[in-house]
């Protein structure tokens, strides 16, 4: 291994990016795969395999494989293990979406197809422009964030068109997306800026003084995101402000105010609208009305059944039978045609992707860091248990996408950058020229030309370091 | 793309997917292998240590993820333990590979090993099939995916999908069909406590039985509660379900089991409970019963024996019965003595006796731990205080008092029992439970002694036949609808019964004339298969 923390050259890089490198290289063995099962299933469809329908996974390999590239010659020396895992739960999104038609019957839809690697294109920018410690820039944007997310809200509500019961907004780009991201960078800045008064609880009373614009922009999102009825989305946020309030103060009252204001709230909310009252219904009995508001998940079911431990493969003609099965119920399709096998497999590689990335907010270096990856994480992985839970009828139907999987434009731009900010966190911090001069103890590799410049936290890890191919 | 095309038109395509399919799920667990043996090479030096909250956190989104999966497999898996799940699937999903339109239901034999219910393939799917059609349409029931399960279907439905788990080898065979993804999901068979030719015999005479041919039977075994026959006439066909039977009023209904659900009053059977009634109380002694009968007020109508109406209509007259002891009013089946002992005993009494004799109930057969199987037993409302008249009709199975052939059925065995009631069991396989103890052991061996003289010398005394030893008691129960129920219940050989049984035919006339030759030739029936 070549020096860990701090690589000077492309060729230094490269070396130290090999694990990355093996590991999207099997996830693109996998796509590879699946593909193959996927194309042979084609001719049951009725259309013969040409050249062009391997056009999704070449733009899958070369923009996966171009992240990479990038991140080599940048000196990127952030997380190798979030990218590779992403790429391999996108390798699951491409199978299913194309297995479900998405990228034309006959020839590639190019609006699809562009849809990749203009997300990774965000990744990219977004994790070289707020390396070295960039990010905290983003920090002093606070209220921009705030803004930003009550415009698109109020834009939406003037301009937006209801379908399926929610609010999309021209040409179905859902810019609630958005808000996963902004509200996060601005709760996390708000928090990082009174940080010590937010921590300070006199007796059992949270410091209302100071907390009070925090809850008055999310009150106002709140409301906003319920005259259009997105109650999952509140859900998933409401989550993510109460993880980064505990992770970033340390004080666990926030959650325990917190919970009993949700649950308080929540139960107001089911008794006001009628709509969530029904999806509770269906919940609890789906067989009351199997043709009709039991029908989606019950086939969803179905098929789950029908695949059984091992699936059929990609083999028979293509599952039509669950409604929008292509974005809300995409896990119910590959559970079906990979079995439970692969469903498991499917989410232990989500699980390996949450508990990476609970480890990097775990070890960010400054709270805001911390509480943006927390942040983040937690917006991610309550989507994540929202969808299985709706699909697999073990929690109540909330409409939500599966994070990477499902089809949806604005979703994924937002996820990537999202992913690219973390990326961004775990490159680590600027060196500071102070910091530099303490550490004396200068070892051969500790080149003083590296231009991105890196700073090493203890002596002892740079030691070991030391023995790089600098030398 | 040719060779691709030819490829997967050919017929190794076949083998090569499943390869493929291998690989994809190997490939998938090597790339988490290898990340897990990555995790040195691309530790991050130059961030702080973890935080002490990451392991609790990390594992909190791995428990919620096993939490789903593991629900995830109750359908996926183990979805035929869902009956609702399975018939939705039978009739709503159009995957020609889901198995639930392959699943093999276990059949339903008889205690000889007949077949009651059994699944045959037709066009690709499962079909159920009821050899008997009509004759065990209520006791066995049906499994339809339009029109939901019935009966022993609904109760033992778990096991006949093969998803009743309760030996190492239902494990065993449930983890080879899903490792194999079994195409034929094979159910379990389940052998019921019925006896096939003694339940059609009993179904062809309740539709021969004058009144319309309509009625129930249920005979059991009082020491274990084995029940052989459960029929209700008319019936249906489960072989050919239409939704005209479900949704049509028709006044004949064809759905209602008779037997375990159908309200009759019980007219002079119900004397039987009165006898116990004043046994348990220690009543001895000698009423009289006048021919001009007994009222509680000179507003009422007297109530008075039958004896006195067959004179009447003779164009003669009759002296009554004068002093009368319980046997012998039992025997004549006096209603001016029991309208009398149950005024004497009084309202609470009377309350008392239904509470112990189960009245007011729904009960479930053994075995089943669903609801589904249950029997209702009569229903006897509380008389107000100062209707006293009211209690008087009570006393002898008239006014708003009334009785299933069910629940008669597991009095008569009761007392054949020494007091003691078994749950009815339909399946072999239940273990035989003790539900009540009815009466005192002295109280049902007097009793037995009594309904064994009202057959010898009294109402039944047309039907004793030799070396049945047939003991009970006949009723002729008024109602509004049209000519009187016709009721006999009891059970044989008195000295050591081993059947119980309740019969009924509505609007048949005289217990005496209709009911009791129906029982008596099913017993008869019986005791030619060594039953008796």
């Amino acid at each position: 291994m070549a020096a860990k923390g701090t690589p000077t050259t492309a060729e230094e890089t490269w070396a130290l990016r090999r694990p990355e490198r093996r590991l999207l290289l099997s996830a693109l063995m996998i796509a590879l795969l699946g593909y193959l099962m996927l194309l042979g299933a084609r001719p049951k469809d009725g259309f013969a395999v040409q050249l062009a329908d391997w056009a999704p996974l070449l733009v899958f390999a070369a923009a996966f494989g171009a992240v990479h590239g990038a991140f080599v010659i940048a000196r990127f020396r952030g997380d190798q293990l979030v990218l590779p895992t992403t790429a391999l739960l996108s390798a699951f999104g491409l199978l299913a979406q194309v297995r479900m038609g998405l990228f034309g019957e006959t020839e590639p839809d190019w609006m699809e197809l562009v849809l990749l690697p203009v997300a990774l294109a965000a990744l990219v920018l977004v994790a070289l422009a707020g390396r070295a410690g960039r990010y905290a820039m983003a920090r002093r944007a606070t209220w921009f964030w705030a803004g930003l997310s009550l415009l698109i809200l109020g834009v939406l509500l003037v301009t937006g068109q209801r379908f399926r019961g929610a609010v999309y907004a021209v040409g179905f780009i859902t810019p609630t997306e958005l808000l996963k991201l902004t509200l996060v960078l601005f709760t996390a800045g708000f928090i990082d800026q009174h940080l010590k008064a937010l921590s300070r609880w006199r007796s059992l009373l949270p410091p209302l003084r100071r907390l009070w614009p925090l809850l008055l922009v999310w009150g106002l999102v709140t409301a906003l995101l319920l005259m259009q009825r997105d109650l999952g989305l509140v859900l998933i946020l409401g989550v993510a402000l109460l993880v980064m309030l505990v992770a970033g103060t340390g004080q666990p009252g926030y959650a325990i105010y917190g919970l009993a204001l949700a649950a308080g709230a929540g139960a107001a909310l089911i008794s006001l609208f009628s709509h969530g009252q029904r999806r509770l219904a269906v919940w609890l009995d789906p067989f009351a009305d199997p043709t009709g508001a039991g029908w989606q998940v019950l086939q969803g079911l179905s098929g789950m059944f029908a695949g059984g431990l091992w699936g059929e493969g990609f083999s028979e003609a293509r599952p039509r039978y669950a409604p929008i099965a292509e974005s809300d119920f995409i896990y119910s399709v590959l559970a079906e045609e990979l079995g439970y096998v692969g469903s498991l497999l499917l989410i232990a590689v989500f699980a390996v992707l949450f508990i990476r990335l609970l480890t990097l907010a775990a070890r960010a270096r400054t709270p805001f860091g911390l509480m943006v990856t927390i942040g983040i994480t937690s917006v991610l992985a309550v989507q994540t248990l929202l969808n299985l839970g709706g699909v697999t009828k073990a929690l109540p139907l909330t409409g939500i996408t599966l994070p990477m999987i499902s089809h949806g434009g604005s979703s994924l731009v937002t996820v990537f950058a999202s992913l690219g900010l973390v990326l961004a966190i775990s490159d680590g911090e600027p060196v500071k020229p102070r910091a530099k001069a303490t550490a004396v103890k200068k070892t051969k590799t500790s080149s003083s030309k590296a231009p991105a410049g890196g700073k090493r936290r203890a002596p002892s890890s740079r030691a070991k370091a030391g023995t790089g191919r600098k030398a | 793309m040719d060779l691709l095309n030819a490829l997967f038109s050919s017929a190794p395509w076949g083998p090569v997917r499943i390869g493929l399919h291998l690989t994809f799920g190997i490939v998938l667990l090597y790339w988490l292998w290898l990340a897990y043996q990555l995790r040195q090479a691309v530790h991050l030096r130059h961030l702080k240590r973890p935080r002490a909250w990451l392991l609790p956190a990390a594992g909190l989104v791995v428990l919620a993820f096993i939490a789903i999966l593991a629900y995830q497999a109750t359908w996926q898996l183990g979805g035929t333990a869902r009956p609702r799940f399975v018939a939705f699937m039978q009739s709503h999903d159009r995957r020609q590979f889901n198995p639930a339109h392959w699943i093999q239901r276990g059949r339903i034999l008889d205690r000889h090993g007949r077949v009651l219910a059994e699944s045959r393939n037709r066009d690709g799917a499962a079909e159920r099939v009821y050899p008997y059609g009509p004759v065990f349409a209520h006791a066995v029931g049906y499994a339809d995916p339009r029109f939901g399960l019935s009966g022993i279907e609904a109760t033992a439905n778990l096991a006949l999908n093969g998803s009743m788990l309760d030996s190492l080898d239902d494990w065993g065979e449930l983890g080879r069909q899903v490792l194999t993804q079994s195409k034929r999901p094979r159910g379990q068979d389940r052998v019921t406590t019925f006896d096939a030719s003694l339940q059609r015999f009993a179904v062809d005479a309740l539709s021969a039985a004058p009144g319309g041919g309509s009625g129930a039977v249920l005979l059991l075994r009082p020491a274990d509660g084995a029940v052989l026959v459960m029929a209700s006439v008319p019936s249906f066909d489960p072989n050919r379900l239409q939704a005209d039977l479900f949704n049509a009023r028709d006044p004949a209904t064809p759905l209602l089991n008779r037997a375990t659900q159908g309200q009759y009053p019980p007219g002079s059977t119900f004397k039987v409970v009165m006898a116990a009634q004043a046994l348990e109380r220690g009543f001895s002694g000698r009423l009289d019963c006048p021919a001009n009968g007994y009222t509680t007020s000179r507003h009422y109508p007297p109530i008075r024996d039958h004896e006195y109406y067959s004179a009447q209509d003779a164009g003669g007259s009759w002296a009554g019965h004068g002093p009368l002891d319980l046997a012998t009013a039992l025997a004549k089946s006096s209603n001016v003595f029991f309208a009398q002992l149950g005024v004497l005993g009084g309202h609470s009494a009377l309350a008392a006796i239904g509470e112990r004799l189960l009245f007011n109930r729904s009960i479930a057969f053994a075995g089943g731990a669903s609801k589904a199987l249950s029997f209702q037993t009569g229903r006897l409302p509380s008389i107000p205080k100062r209707d006293r008249y009211g209690l008087a009709q009570a006393s002898i199975g008239q006014g708003r008092v009334t009785a299933t052939p069910a629940h008669l059925a597991l009095i008569a065995a009761a007392i054949a029992n020494d007091g003691l009631a078994m749950r009815p069991r339909l399946l072999r396989d239940a273990e035989p439970q003790a539900l009540a103890q009815l009466m005192s052991s002295e109280t049902a061996r007097r009793l037995r002694v009594m309904l064994r003289r009202a057959v010898r010398d009294g109402t039944g005394r047309g039907i004793d036949t030799d070396g049945l030893e047939i003991a009970g008691k006949t009723g002729t129960a008024e109602n509004p609808h049209g000519a009187s129920h016709s009721w006999f219940v009891g059970f044989a050989p008195a000295s050591s019964p081993s059947l119980a049984f309740a019969v009924l035919v509505e609007h048949g006339g005289y217990g005496s004339a209709v009911a009791a030759p129906l029982a008596r030739d099913l017993l008869v029936k019986a005791a030619e298969q060594g039953l008796l």
